[in-house]
């Protein structure tokens, strides 16, 4: 009797609540979807769904830990000296590039170009928890507390990977490059053609490249730092095949990411010079990269245009030049080894 | 009485945070593509079993933590989970009477609808073309939910003679 007359109020009856739970539900979708109005409830429950992805992670770890406690030492030291190795390998780049850097500068400000500012960056380490979402998402563990912003670039070593789509305390989801839902302004570094890189699922597709334009198999893509989310000049994908849109108004081409991205372990986020104060909050993985002397500057020379350069190079001394040439072979060589793969 | 009541409130959040940490669980690619809605499952469950609409709450609660888990947009899966523990409960009296066949074929109809609204959501959203492999979870569902349904009647007539 007690549960009937309960059910004849209004605000008792189960139609009645449903109705509020999905109002509720709708007002909340709206507030995301539109101005990030319910971040501060996300960042709430995200605190509360720490330890399940924690308990999810948990046994991986340990994993992790045991193979390390079993390893021969033999493996290990065989590993050392591997990494000795290409260790070596990085610090002799670097120093190939310090000077290379210089003269990049130099050739800039003969021509008055805009200067690149630094870059500083984190790493981020990929969870390995399952995504249901018809969205192409990873999780990584750094969150809203570390200084990281909806729309970051996300990078690995390989090449640019995607962007942060959504922000928890402590943890955020990165959509991909390959996402369907994904668009990144980039550039043809052979030719410097500018273009936009969707993703199709599997692979990035560019669907709108002029009939005229020059476009082989092959060709590198790097971000073209337009609409000022991703910096200038990081490797993205190499074109893969070439077709014409069923209407033949475009060509289009499918490109393959550099980066693997079905397995990704570690990934670098990035931040434009403008919010730096952010990464005083955690100054232990931060650190401060000149991206003229690391990434960017592989790129950007071989997309100008080379007579000016040349033209430059005459009233520099005649040692520039040499490291102009050298600075070539060094490039062939950098890419020859990432087209193989 | 009450400590019943208190083992079975009990009993329902762990299970349907186990469907949630089963959904989390790093599932080969293929397998994933098969994954039943675990946390689906336990709400049309609870919902049937308890008859009761606070349960429609922990539906929202607990749809509310699957969306910040899997990044999608805040209310996506509480939606589609009050709508759920809705349809269930209005009829949860009639089904518990009826048989093993009739009551599979409901809790497919729900599975469904629960499908249909989170592809609307994710329309709506960033116009999301719906893929026929979307419904195959349903295919494990209906091989899943006789063995779910066993299995949380047993625990629960053994928690009640303990």
């Amino acid at each position: 009797m007690e549960t009937l007359k309960s059910n004849q109020k209004l605000t008792q009856s189960p139609l009645f609540k449903f109705l509020i739970l999905e109002f509720i539900c709708m007002v909340l979708m709206i507030a995301d979807k539109n101005n990030q109005l319910a971040q501060p409830i996300r960042n709430t429950l995200s605190l509360a769904v720490l330890p399940l992805i924690k308990i999810i992670e948990w046994p991986q770890d340990i994993y992790q830990i045991t193979q390390l406690a079993v390893s021969r030492q033999a493996n290990l030291i065989q590993e050392n000296n591997q990494l000795k190795e290409q260790l070596l390998d990085a610090e002799l780049k670097v120093q190939q590039n310090v000077s290379l850097a210089a003269e990049n500068l130099r050739l800039r400000t003969m021509l008055s170009a805009t200067q690149n500012s630094p870059l500083t960056t984190s790493v981020a380490f990929v969870s390995n928890i399952n995504q249901t979402q018809n969205k192409q998402h990873v999780v990584i563990d750094q969150g809203r507390a570390d200084g990281l912003f909806v729309g970051q670039a996300v990078l690995n070593l390989a090449g640019v990977i995607g962007q942060v789509d959504v922000l928890g305390h402590n943890f955020a989801h990165v959509i991909l490059v390959t996402d369907t839902t994904h668009a990144i302004p980039i550039e043809i570094l052979r030719t410097g053609m500018r273009t936009i890189a969707y993703g199709n699922g599997e692979k990035i597709w560019l669907k709108e490249i002029p009939t005229s334009g020059d476009i082989q198999v092959g060709d590198v893509l790097v971000t073209s730092g337009f609409g000022n989310r991703f910096p200038r000049g990081l490797k993205l994908a190499e074109v893969k095949s070439l077709a014409v849109s069923p209407n033949r108004t475009f060509k289009t081409a499918v490109a393959s990411p550099f980066a693997e991205l079905d397995r990704l372990t570690e990934v670098f986020l990035i931040w434009p010079h403008k919010i730096k104060q952010n990464d005083i909050n955690n100054p232990t993985t931060t650190s401060v990269i000149n991206p003229s002397a690391l990434i960017d500057f592989d790129f950007e020379e071989q997309a100008q245009d080379n007579s000016q350069l040349q033209k430059n190079n005459q009233q520099a001394d005649s040692e520039t030049t040499n490291t102009d040439d050298t600075y070539n072979n060094v490039e062939s060589n950098e890419l020859t080894p990432e087209a193989n793969e | 009485m009450s400590k019943q009541h208190n083992q079975n409130n009990l009993l329902m959040h762990l299970s349907i945070l186990f469907a949630i940490l089963l959904t989390l669980f790093p599932w080969p690619d293929t397998m994933a593509m098969f994954q039943p809605h675990w946390a689906a499952l336990m709400i049309a469950y609870w919902s049937l079993y308890a008859a009761n609409t606070r349960v429609m709450f922990v539906a929202f609660a607990y749809g509310l933590i699957l969306d910040v888990l899997m990044g999608s947009l805040l209310g996506k899966h509480g939606m589609s989970l009050v709508a759920l523990s809705f349809l269930v409960n209005k009829s949860a009296k009639k089904l518990r009477m009826t048989s093993f066949w009739q009551l599979l074929m409901m809790v497919l109809v729900w599975l469904f609808n629960d499908i249909v609204i989170r592809a609307v959501i994710d329309w709506i959203s960033y116009r999301y073309q719906p893929k026929w492999y979307d419904l195959l979870p349903l295919l494990t569902a209906a091989l899943v939910w006789p063995w779910l349904k066993y299995l949380m009647d047993r625990i629960q007539t053994t928690m009640r003679n303990s």
